[in-house]
């Protein structure tokens, strides 16, 4: 027997809408109010905008094109591929993008990791990464989960501390620069999360076999939570939207499991101070899980810290024979691979230390024939024949 | 001629009606709803504490009461759309048959309060992912079909889970308030899950039990000695599926350390906020409101439904958290002080 109460009950939950909430702060009232003021200069969104939904209610805007790439201090040491991934996938679609040079770190692993260095240390930092932004007339989009939580949490501190305001701007006096915020502090997956319909067009092999677990990064969304991307067609507005609105859009089977919320095991502090509870953490409470409730054939996160501790810390698990093995990457690098991009040269799929063979084999690419163009490729930087890998060799 | 317009026929607005009527004020009681009742009625209460009677009847029983107690006008489906004055009002009243005015000597606002949404908060209960996460009132409404069933395959549940102060005590999400009721009716519902389906094993997460005078001795006590509810101290984090049930991780703070359970049915003790037509007709009539958006009575303790607008007085949940004995008392309160005014109208316009 069905009952009516039951028929309510379902019912009440069929679309989950949540209401503008009135305790999350917009902040860009605050923002343009300053800028108003005199007090900072705001980066305006411009050119070809999509508006995607946040947590509360409040609608971020994402700029398509001319874009300044803030890189990670993780991708660049340990997964390469993944920022090429980025530039790639903006290149086959047609954006524009900078790769500055002047970038630096935003210093956050200090101060999440040690909490030495000071507040208007850090902000002076950000600032000064988003003035080079701005005055190259690119609109910044950062890389790392925790710069870009990192720098959400100084905007906050920038708007409502005028003493800290003082000091930065005396910082960037000094530095010949203005105090600059950008209208929207935007990370790459939200990019990604924006255009992810275009890149589903432009997908070459078909992903509908194989099977994703995701791992959002806690930077990217329990740091002003308020600003991360919620979608009520993702996991009922329930989860951010970030890497998994992508998943969909390209029509690989996402999977649930139940410790999605936890950590990757990295945690800064543990990463220095006690590697194995990293690793026992990213093996024994999210890989194992994922394999015991999802099996997933590769695990998708949006963060170097998070793909660096879950990829690298599988084989010390692997060596006590538990239940592991599940590649890691970035979202970047799967959309990139469904793409069609070369699983070296793009990639570069050979600096990740879990097997991630099966996983091209499912997704139809022929990994020994890829290797073997790479290895080409190799024999000509090695032998003098050429210098460095263009775009040019990539598409080759 | 000057009348008494309640604003609202939930369990306050029926009191201060009642109350205002038996004294001898004529009263014109307007309300949203096509029925009176107000929340117990809308949601399908099967219950209310402490003496489990049926809800459906009790608040029947107030509505005869009220329609016996003299001159009483009650407008359904109807709504208080503009005011004019500063008391008596001239109130532009919304019926099914057109807008009139009504002279209100007093005004007594009864409009209560809402369920929080589950979904909106921060912690992570999957109120619209799982069927099988629930809410205070949907158990209501299932008990009072005396039918409690997993929502998701329709089996009766095994072990079932009640999480308290969902969207209460919570300064994460703003609301740094109790919401007085949640462990009273959290209580009753488990003891009538146990009645219904003795095979049953209860449980309730709590951050403490606030079980206010006697409802200690009326549900409390019994709901662990007679009908084996077991009570865990320590708040849930998260609810995610396993296995085609619900996982419930989260703190076992007697015993000191992480739990993890697994449940067939969860529901969520959902506090209150005030209703969307509190906040509405706070702003018709400019009423001063508290950083949650209930009506500020002016000057508590000792006067409880006075607001910043004179003539105009406030009962029941509008004014914040409150159970029925609080709604039926400041309604009560209410009406006397509406009266009083009403009075001295009459008084004046006699002159
Ligand atoms: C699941 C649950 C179970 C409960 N069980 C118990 C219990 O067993 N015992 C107990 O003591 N308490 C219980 N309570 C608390 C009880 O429901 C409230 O104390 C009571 O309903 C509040 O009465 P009220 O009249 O102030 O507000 P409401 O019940 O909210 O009634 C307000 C009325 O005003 C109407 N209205 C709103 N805006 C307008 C407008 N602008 N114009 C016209 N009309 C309007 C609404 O339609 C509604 O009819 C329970 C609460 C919950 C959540
Ligand atoms: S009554 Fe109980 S459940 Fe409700 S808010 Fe208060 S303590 Fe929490």
């Amino acid at each position: 027997m069905t009952t009516s109460a039951v028929n309510v009950i379902l019912s009440r939950k069929e679309r989950f809408e949540r209401e503008p909430d009135r305790r999350s702060e917009d902040f860009h009232h605050h923002l343009f109010e300053l800028e108003a003021e005199g007090e900072l200069v705001v980066q305006r969104v411009a050119g070809e905008v999509v508006e995607v939904p946040t947590k509360y209610g409040i609608a971020k805007r994402i700029p398509k094109a001319h874009l300044w790439h803030h890189k990670s201090c993780g991708q660049c040491g340990h997964i390469p591929g993944y920022s090429t991934s980025i530039f790639w996938i903006m290149r086959k679609l047609g954006y524009d993008y900078l790769d500055p040079e002047d970038q630096t770190s935003c210093t956050a692993w200090n101060y999440y990791a040690s909490a030495t260095s000071n507040q208007a240390a850090q902000a002076a930092v950000a600032v000064r990464n988003f003035a080079a932004a701005y005055e190259t007339g690119f609109f910044p989009l950062i890389h790392c989960g925790t710069s870009y939580g990192h720098y959400k949490e100084v905007r906050s501190e920038l708007l409502h501390d005028a003493a800290l305001r003082a000091q930065v701007r005396k910082v960037m006096e000094r530095l010949g620069k203005q105090l600059v915020l950008p209208e929207e502090i935007v990370h790459y997956s939200e990019w990604l999360y924006a255009v992810r319909d275009e890149i589903a067009q432009r997908a070459v092999r078909d992903v509908c076999n194989v099977a994703v677990t995701v791992h959002p990064a806690c930077h990217y969304y329990k740091l002003v939570e308020g600003d991360a991307i919620y979608d009520p067609d993702v996991y009922h507005g329930q989860r951010t939207a970030a890497v998994s609105g992508l998943v969909q859009a390209l029509g690989a089977d996402l999977r649930s499991y139940s410790t999605f919320f936890d950590c990757c095991g990295f945690g800064f502090r543990h990463i220095l101070v006690q590697r194995d509870f990293t690793r026992s953490f990213s093996t024994l409470r999210k890989i194992e899980v994922m394999r015991a409730e999802a099996d997933p054939d590769v695990v998708l996160t949006h963060d170097t810290g998070c793909v660096t501790a879950l990829d690298k810390s599988q084989f010390a698990a692997q060596a006590h024979e538990r239940n592991v093995g599940v590649p890691v990457m970035s979202e970047a690098q799967f959309a990139a691979l469904a793409m069609g991009a070369h699983p070296f040269k793009v990639c570069q799929l050979h600096w990740h230390s879990t097997n991630y063979r099966p996983l091209l084999e499912k997704m139809g690419i022929d990994w020994r024939a890829a290797w073997a163009e790479f290895e080409e490729d190799a024999k000509r930087l090695s032998d003098g024949r050429q210098q460095f890998l263009t775009w040019a060799d990539v598409d080759a | 001629m000057d009348r008494i317009v309640v604003i609202g026929g939930g369990p306050a607005g029926l009191s201060a009606g009642i109350a205002a009527a038996e004294l001898g004020a004529p009263v014109t009681l307007v309300e949203r709803n096509a029925f009176l009742g107000g929340r117990p009625v809308e949601e399908n209460y099967a219950s209310i504490t402490p003496y489990l009677e049926d809800a459906a009847m009790v608040m029947g029983r107030m509505e005869e009461r009220l329609r016996a107690a003299g001159d009483v006008e009650v407008l359904l489906s109807s709504e208080v759309v503009h005011a004019a004055g500063d008391g008596p009002y001239g109130l532009t009243i919304r019926t099914p048959d057109g807008e009139r005015v009504q002279e209100a000597s007093a005004v007594v606002v009864a409009t209560g309060f809402t369920h929080f949404d589950p979904g909106r908060e921060t912690q992570l209960y999957g109120y619209y992912e799982f069927p099988d996460v629930i809410a205070l009132q949907d158990l209501e409404a299932m008990l009072k079909e005396h039918h409690v069933v997993r929502p998701s395959n329709g089996e009766a549940p095994r072990r079932v889970c009640f999480i308290q102060c969902v969207g209460s005590r919570d300064r994460q999400i703003g609301n740094e308030y109790c919401s007085k009721v949640c462990c009273g009716v959290a209580s009753k519902e488990a003891i009538e899950v146990r009645q219904l389906l003795p095979d049953s094993e209860v449980f309730i997460f709590y951050i403490d039990m606030r079980m206010y005078g006697y409802w200690e001795r009326q549900l409390y006590w019994p709901a662990q000695e007679e009908h084996h509810v077991q009570y865990v101290k320590g708040i849930v984090t998260e609810v995610l599926p396993k296995d085609g049930r619900l996982l419930v991780r989260g703190e076992d703070t007697t015993m000191g350390r992480p739990m993890e359970t697994l449940m067939d049915l969860v529901v969520l003790s959902v506090g209150m906020e005030p209703s969307p037509g509190t906040r509405k007709i706070a702003g018709i009539l400019g009423l001063a409101q508290n950083k949650f958006g209930f009506i500020e009575a002016q000057q508590p303790p000792l006067d409880t439904v006075g607001t910043s607008r004179p003539g105009v007085f406030a009962a029941g949940a509008a004014l914040g958290p409150s159970d029925l004995e609080d709604c039926a008392s400041s309604g009560g309160l209410a009406a006397a002080r509406a009266v009083a005014l009403w009075r001295q109208h009459q008084t004046v316009g006699a002159r």
